[in-house]
């Protein structure tokens, strides 16, 4: 899961794996700002059958590993 | 050619866009309209313009609305039996060519990233409204999408300005400027001076005309056809333009009802004003482009009329027939500085 989110983010963001790890920070650390992390958010909704995630849950999602967890959750696999 | 319309969107919706859509379906050829919205207040509407039945205009019924008090970042995933979130889904989908609103610009610009999407590479899709120069426009990238910019998002500016003004206006190599506080290389903020650096990159390599730096007093003398700003300086300078036209107005109209003598001369030039005033009328340039998502989305002024929201759906087809989002993804590689324009 982690690497497929990690992989998802890299073609979005034009990143390198190396430049991720679970203790990134959307905003702080990768300069994305909450448009781009809802971008990515929908893509996972997408991609993994999620219902849509709701907006208090988003407001939570401060990290990558705040965002694997909760796709870990919820997904549909 | 079917042109997706916000039926609910702007200050005198439904009944302008609705009247708009009539005189589209009139007078341009091959263009039909869909207006999404509430189904029985478009209906009512369309009776009102005699055109209750008008082949070529459909009804597709989304209940709810996205309003100016609505938080712009998420109205589109909230609302999604609004209007505009339903209009912006069919375009994704195919059952249409393009998206006109008048609604709100945030909700817009973000419904269009999140639900049609940015050309992959285009880091922000931005606004450009075409202002008069007495010759053929001038193009103000961005005009208030995005009030915090980086250098590499006014470069991608910069490239997409380029390509609407060659596709849309028919400039070859169109000339492109830097908004700033002076024209020297040296003037300005961080961003600024960041962005001309890599401006001046771009132009040196032969991929855009850069002239420099350029004052807001510039914006008319037509030395350029693309104006680069972040949204924050450019949206600043649209409504200052805009108010400023209004208060000519206001100011000659005031000399020429001072007395007779001056009426008669106004008599004498009405045409010519007339046409002047048309340059500067919102409803005649039609609606902004927001540019940098993968299929054309129209925004109308908020308090368009009948013949604006007309305007926008000409501009949307315009857009349509010249595939400025088809350039700009053509381009992506193309708009690439040793990974810098990215």
């Amino acid at each position: 899961m982690y690497d497929k989110i990690v992989g998802m983010m890299c073609e979005q963001f034009d990143l390198t794996p190396d430049a991720i790890s679970e203790d990134t920070a959307f905003i702080d650390d990768l300069g994305i700002d909450s448009l781009d992390v809802v971008e990515l958010v929908m893509e996972l909704e997408d991609a993994f059958g999620m219902d849509q995630i709701p907006e208090e849950e988003l407001k939570k999602l401060r990290t990558v590993g705040d965002l694997v967890e909760y796709v870990s959750a919820h997904a549909d696999v | 050619m079917t042109i997706i319309l916000d039926a609910m969107g702007g200050d005198n919706a439904p009944r302008s866009v609705v009247a708009g859509a009539v005189s589209a379906v009139r007078e341009l050829p091959d263009v039909d309209v869909v207006l999404v919205g509430r189904e029985s207040d478009i209906a009512a509407c369309l009776t009102d313009c005699g055109a209750e039945n008008e082949p070529r205009i459909r009804i597709r019924h989304a209940p709810d609305v996205i309003t100016m008090e609505d938080d712009p970042a998420t109205a589109c995933r909230v609302k999604k039996d609004a209007s505009m979130t339903v209009a912006l889904t069919m375009l994704k989908n195919g059952e249409g060519d393009a998206v006109v609103s008048a609604g709100s610009t945030g909700a817009l610009l973000t419904g269009a990233t999140l639900i049609v999407k940015r050309i992959r590479g285009i880091r922000r899709a931005a606004m450009g409204p075409v202002l008069p120069n007495g010759g053929k426009g001038v193009l103000l990238m961005d005009s208030g999408a995005n009030v915090e910019c980086t250098p590499e998002y006014l470069l991608q500016f910069a490239f997409m300005g380029s390509f609407y003004a060659e596709h849309m206006l028919g400039i070859e190599r169109p000339r492109v400027a830097l908004l700033n506080v002076g024209a020297e290389d040296t003037k300005g903020g961080e961003l600024q001076k960041a962005a001309f650096a890599l401006l001046r990159e771009a132009s040196d390599a032969g991929r855009i005309c850069f002239i420099g730096n350029a004052e807001g007093s510039d914006l008319f003398t037509g030395k350029m056809d693309v104006l680069v700003a972040d949204g924050f300086a450019g949206n600043v300078m649209l409504k200052t333009v805009e108010g400023a036209a209004k208060f000519m107005f206001s100011l000659l109209k005031g000399v020429f009802y001072a007395s007779t003598k001056n009426k008669l001369a106004a008599l004498v030039i009405k045409n010519d004003l007339a046409g002047m005033k048309a340059m500067l009328d919102p409803s005649e340039i039609g609606g902004t482009p927001m540019l940098g998502i993968t299929k054309p989305v129209v925004k109308a002024h908020g308090s368009s009329d009948d013949r604006a929201i007309y305007g926008a759906i000409r501009q949307a087809v315009a857009c349509v027939h010249a595939d400025v989002a088809g350039a700009i993804e053509r381009n992506i590689e193309y708009m690439k500085l040793n990974g810098k324009g990215e």
